[in-house]
């Protein structure tokens, strides 16, 4: 792996809301084509991390570098994934529409979209097997399917960076393995995926690394590596189970 | 034909055109309000436009009263923009003190000229039938100047009604777009000071573009429908303000007229959309059935 190209830097970066510290001395590197999961309780800092990565809250002490530069600068080539259930199921958009707003910074303010637009958008759809439903209201979708949408919609800004923030939350087992596939998908082409996740089976099928966050970092590794029992009962405190001295189970999230 | 009988008087055809011309940039910037759920916002907008019209008024007659409303409204548009970026504070609260405490500040300026009366029905309710060329031409203007300003800017403000987060995330500086859609709000109140006054306003955006949602699913459907409705309603409020008079001897107010048909089409939009509801849920029911055999 070390001879692919760092495409995400984090080196003692401290992240702070104003002047409340959320994420202490966080280090670790991720590579092109691989995907970090982000592990830990609610409150840990999972969301706040993946905002200081777009560069929506700064950085305090230390260095964060996304493709090589500032957070800030990279959004270009960084998409981001939000939960499906924050968005407004009533709003009058269609699947195609919502997954065509990946687009718009390259089609601009006012050039119509191209034919190679909606080629990207009808592929976008296609790689989240949602290819049928480009006519369909977004909220007429089950939560699982909107999340895909969602992802397309990254998926359609042909992204060198993929960042989720709990996509697999409530979503059916149909959704989550086309998630994952579209994941692997962009994966082998070379994007680097970071996603936040309660799920620790997840991470172990879909991330080559896990970062184990409680306000201050757990562990930044191979998933193999990172996901023992010890370090997770040290990030979630007292609510790590073990069980038959290799699994764990979190009680509380 | 009664529909266009009463417009071969001058001042009628003058205030046909001011109406429709409103009705239809209301019913399109409506459609951003209801997305954006600024109902409340813009609500207060039209309140804190009304001390700009008075002062305005006070310095330079009718002259100054587009002109007055004008600088209060993008004053005041700023501020509500600073005020709903800061979540911490209770949003209701402070838009409801602001809308009062200027709106007072409005009256208590009024209650200091002679035709006070007279000042404030026509400040608060519009006076349509006296509309002016010169404030036709504001209107044009404001409309050319909204309606340019949302075209240019419709992905970014789609965008941002949808997901704001992604919006953000997508590099839309979403603190300006706010800005601008505030902006085109107060605008089209102070287009409407003359026609409909600043308290009736609020009907002009929201109404419309309730109409229209509740009739299709589809941006591309629902804007153009919004915008039809609001002109439609200018039109007929307008006959039907000028038969009750003209041909009933019953003096309607035509601001206050062309709310109430609004709301009657509303009524309508909202029965044919419950129909049209229940046909596509039997129809996808069908094809569900149909699929599964």
């Amino acid at each position: 792996m070390s001879e692919r190209a760092p495409t995400l830097v984090l080196d003692r970066a401290s992240v702070a809301y104003g002047d409340v510290p959320v994420l202490e001395e966080l280090d670790g590197v991720v590579h092109e084509g691989e995907a970090v999961a982000l592990i830990g309780p609610n409150g840990a800092g999972k969301s706040t991390l993946i905002k200081a990565l777009l560069g929506l809250v700064p950085v305090v002490r230390g260095r964060i570098e996304v493709l090589g530069r500032p957070p800030a600068q990279a959004r270009r080539d960084v998409a981001y994934v939000p939960q499906a259930d924050t968005l407004d199921p009533d709003f009058p958009v269609s699947v195609e529409q919502v997954v065509m707003m990946g687009r718009y910074r390259r089609i601009g303010w006012l050039r119509r979209p191209s034919a190679a637009d909606r080629a990207e958008v009808a592929d976008a759809l296609e790689r989240v097997g949602l290819a049928g439903r480009a006519r369909d209201r977004f909220g007429t979708l089950s939560g699982g399917q909107r999340q895909r949408v969602l992802l397309a919609r990254a998926i359609a800004a042909k992204p060198r960076m993929l960042l989720l923030d709990e996509p697999f939350n409530g979503v059916d087992a149909v959704s989550q393995h086309a998630l994952l596939e579209a994941i692997g998908s962009l994966k082998a082409q070379g994007a680097s995926v970071v996603v936040s996740t309660h799920d620790l089976a997840i991470a172990h099928l879909a991330c080559d690394e896990v970062c184990l966050l409680n306000r201050h970092q757990f562990g930044f590794g191979p998933t193999g590596d990172v996901l023992t029992p010890e370090r997770l009962r040290a990030t979630y405190g007292g609510h790590a189970l073990e069980l038959r001295g290799d699994r764990v189970i979190v009680t509380q999230t | 034909m009664i529909l266009f009988e009463p417009f071969h008087l001058p001042f009628m055809a003058r205030a046909l055109v001011e109406l429709v011309v409103l009705g239809a940039l209301a019913g399109t910037v409506g459609v951003l309000v209801l997305l954006r759920r600024l109902a409340f916002v813009s609500d207060t907008l039209t309140h804190t436009v009304f001390p700009g019209v008075v002062i305005g008024h006070l310095m330079a007659g009718d002259g100054g009263i587009f002109w007055g409303a004008l600088a209060a409204g993008v004053v005041t548009a700023v501020l509500l923009t600073l005020l709903t970026q800061r979540r911490r504070v209770s949003e209701d609260a402070a838009l409801a003190m602001l809308l009062t405490t200027l709106f007072a500040v409005g009256v208590v300026l009024v209650s200091r000229q002679t035709g006070f009366t007279s000042d404030l029905t026509a400040f608060l309710f519009g006076r349509v039938l006296t509309v002016t060329e010169a404030q036709l031409a504001q209107t044009a203007v404001v409309t050319v100047v909204v309606v340019a300003l949302l075209a240019v800017l419709r992905r970014p403000l789609l965008l941002r009604a949808f997901d704001p987060e992604g919006a953000q995330a997508a590099g839309v500086r979403v603190g300006l777009l706010d800005l601008v859609l505030n902006i085109a709000v107060a605008l089209v109140v102070v287009a409407a000071v003359k026609a409909v006054g600043t308290v009736l306003v609020i009907a002009l955006l929201i109404v419309p573009a309730a109409a229209a949602r509740s009739l299709s699913d589809r941006l591309a459907v629902i804007v153009p429908l919004a915008c039809l409705v609001g002109a439609a309603a200018g039109w007929l409020g307008l006959v039907v303000s000028y038969e009750a008079s003209v041909g009933y001897g019953v003096r309607l107010a035509s601001g206050a007229t062309v709310v109430l048909v609004l709301v009657a089409m509303y009524g309508l939009a909202h029965a044919a959309g419950f129909v049209r509801r229940k046909a596509g849920l039997s129809r996808a029911r069908r094809r569900s059935v149909l699929e599964a055999a």
